[in-house]
């Protein structure tokens, strides 16, 4: 009789004892990755419960619905309908979603860790204060610019691709494409770094986005009755007061749409690049305020 | 060669003294640091990992000196903070897998050794649900497998068994106590209760008002007070006190007990004599709390010197209590 052939073992049997890790160790780099990874998720209500979803991802529906459904129309009417939604015209509408986007996703980066103290657990890491503000910033822009810059090039692409002739259209619309990115890269950082210096003045969320939009709408109103109740000749610079006005005008100007007429804005006569630099103090006067609250941060 | 070293530590805050230049020597294995609140055991911590900046004095982790290389040392640190301080919306399994990217690991081994270190401390299934509707003890949990999910060589530990059940206590105390023998990783255990420091450490180091004590082997620094007796003679009260003092015994209240150091026989006669009934006379053991009573109380009168005095054989013979 021959001997029986050897066969697969039943079972294995696993040794789940703790073992040391050998594998590689990255960088600087990568670590601040992992919290802007873990920051966009965050913003985008990503592996948490429903309810935080609602904001974020209705805002992104609003943001990316109306593009689409006008690429579908383009593809049926032709470029019959391509004065319908023009890209300045678009922008103007997304800035509103951008400023409520931000002034929710801004303090759900921040305020969180330092309510439930997990920076106490975060700065004992090999991580900087400095690497935690540029992860948190970088996580906020990449959210706020997937509204302000996406759904645009999207709609840039939907209309070459639809067009007649698609070289033809993207050789007389070149432009549009520069303005796209200038406009929507300006009103994301716009959106970003002032919501985050808001965050960064508490560690409540709501109180941080209530107060947020509380001085971008507020600063406008005032400049509004300032303008429209006194009578001199430079009340026309009250216009820069309007905080939350500025992106907006300087997105008219910059696609050419020109201001409302009876409008602050028709009236004062000041033009895009004056509204432009004032984001850009705004800007850095916020990120001032940003990093003197989060580079003193204390776990 | 120790794994961690200060040398004429300070550090104030404001008006108040945190620590006041400390020398400690920490040594491989399981080591105590305990004291009563606000005694700058979190302060000593803090600095080791550098999240603090001194006033005077240096410290040294893993052969990296701190002042001038704190990523260095946080990269082969883990630390199980005091208090609360995880995110309630977020899995374990997800905030531990962060935390171990966060201590260097690429995402994908960083999720395996989630996953192993999330089993290690009895975090298995349980690591799927939100942190948020976790137990005092369950949260303990993952915020130690958050200071080993990135394997490293030395833990602080600050108050690991505060506001645990007793049964969460004990199951905490065997996973320190594993984590030294099985995982061969030296901790620091910051605690104010001396009977988990008896249990699963070999060192100790007893701070008090931002100084320190006394530190050295367990059996060593609990030898260091007389042996004596716990008295319960009439109602122990301050004329029970005075004779017994007057016979020539040390007395101390020590709960509904005086602890005794001297003879018995001595204690037997002044209870013979005054016609006191002795419901109690039993040899108290010396402990980690008498050492730290007693040094706490001589602390106010004079400097008390930082190293224990040598051991006598017989006190190493009463040794810690494991």
């Amino acid at each position: 009789m021959s001997n029986p052939a050897p066969t697969a073992p039943a079972g294995t049997i696993y040794d789940r004892g703790y073992r040391h890790y050998e594998g590689p160790r990255e960088g600087r780099g990568r670590r601040v990755r992992a919290i802007v990874v873990a920051g966009v998720r965050r913003a985008l209500g990503l592996k948490r419960n429903w309810k935080t979803k609602v904001i974020p991802w209705g805002l992104l529906v609003l943001a990316f619905g109306p593009v689409f459904a006008f690429i579908g129309v383009r593809v049926l009417v032709g470029e019959a309908v391509g004065e319908f939604l023009g890209y300045g015209r678009y922008l103007r509408i997304v800035a509103g979603l951008l400023l409520l986007f931000a002034a929710t996703a801004g303090p759900e980066l921040l305020c969180p860790d330092r309510r439930q103290n997990v920076l106490a657990l975060v700065f004992t890491r090999p991580v900087t204060r400095l690497d935690y503000l540029l992860a948190k910033l970088a996580a906020l822009l990449l959210v706020v610019g997937l509204i302000a810059v996406v759904p645009l090039l999207v709609l840039f692409l939907g209309n070459t691709l639809t067009a007649d002739s698609a070289a033809t259209y993207l050789r007389e619309n070149l432009d549009d494409l520069g303005r796209i990115l200038l406009a929507g890269g300006a009103l994301t950082v716009f959106y970003s770094v002032v919501a985050l210096a808001a965050a960064s003045l508490t560690d409540r969320r709501a109180l941080a986005t209530a107060g947020l939009l509380g001085v971008l709408l507020g600063s406008s109103a005032l400049a509004n009755i300032l303008f429209f109740t006194t009578r001199f000749d430079g009340r026309r610079w009250f216009a820069l007061l309007s905080l939350g006005g500025a992106p907006g005008r300087f997105v008219d100007w910059l696609f050419g749409d020109g201001f409302d007429p009876g409008t602050l804005a028709q009236q004062a006569g000041i033009t895009g690049p004056a509204y432009l630099a004032e984001m850009g103090v705004v800007v850095a006067v916020a990120g001032g305020v940003l990093a003197w609250r989060v580079l003193r941060l204390r776990p | 060669m120790p794994v961690a070293q200060v040398e004429g530590l300070s550090k104030r805050y404001g008006t108040i003294q945190a620590l006041d230049r400390v020398d400690v020597v920490i040594e491989p294995g399981c080591t105590g640091l305990v004291g009563s609140n606000g005694a700058g055991k979190s302060t000593l911590i803090k600095l080791l990992l550098g999240l603090l900046v001194p006033d005077h004095g240096r410290a040294s982790v893993l052969g990296h000196d701190v002042a001038a290389d704190p990523l260095a040392v946080r990269a082969r640190v883990g630390y199980l903070p005091e208090g609360a301080c995880l995110p309630g919306d977020v899995t374990a399994a997800d905030f531990v897998a962060f935390m171990a990217q966060l201590g260097g690991l690429p995402p994908r081994p960083a999720r395996e050794r989630t996953a192993e270190v999330c089993y290690q401390v009895g975090l298995d299934e349980e690591r799927y649900r939100a942190i948020g509707g976790f137990s005092t003890g369950m949260q303990q949990r993952v915020k130690l497998a958050v200071a080993l999910v990135h394997d490293p060589s030395l833990l602080l530990l600050d108050e690991p068994t505060d506001g645990m059940d007793p049964q969460g206590r004990e199951d905490m105390l065997e996973l320190i106590d594993r984590i030294r023998g099985e995982l061969e990783i030296d901790l620091l255990v910051s605690t104010h209760l001396l009977g988990d420091v008896e249990r699963v450490c070999d060192r100790v180091v007893m701070v008090h008002a931002g100084r320190v004590l006394t530190q050295g082997p367990i059996a060593e620094v609990a030898g260091t007070t007389e042996p004596g007796f716990g008295v319960q003679l009439g109602d122990n009260g301050p004329q029970v006190r005075e004779a017994l003092a007057a016979a020539g015994l040390r007395t101390r209240a020590a709960g509904e007990q005086l602890l005794v150091q001297g003879s018995s026989d001595l204690v037997r006669d002044v209870a013979a004599e005054r016609g006191w009934p002795l419901r109690r006379l039993v040899p108290q053991a010396p402990s980690l709390e008498e050492t730290f009573l007693r040094l706490q109380a001589a602390q106010g009168a004079a400097a008390v010197p930082a190293e224990p005095p040598p051991a006598t054989p017989e006190a190493a013979a009463w040794g810690a209590r494991r």
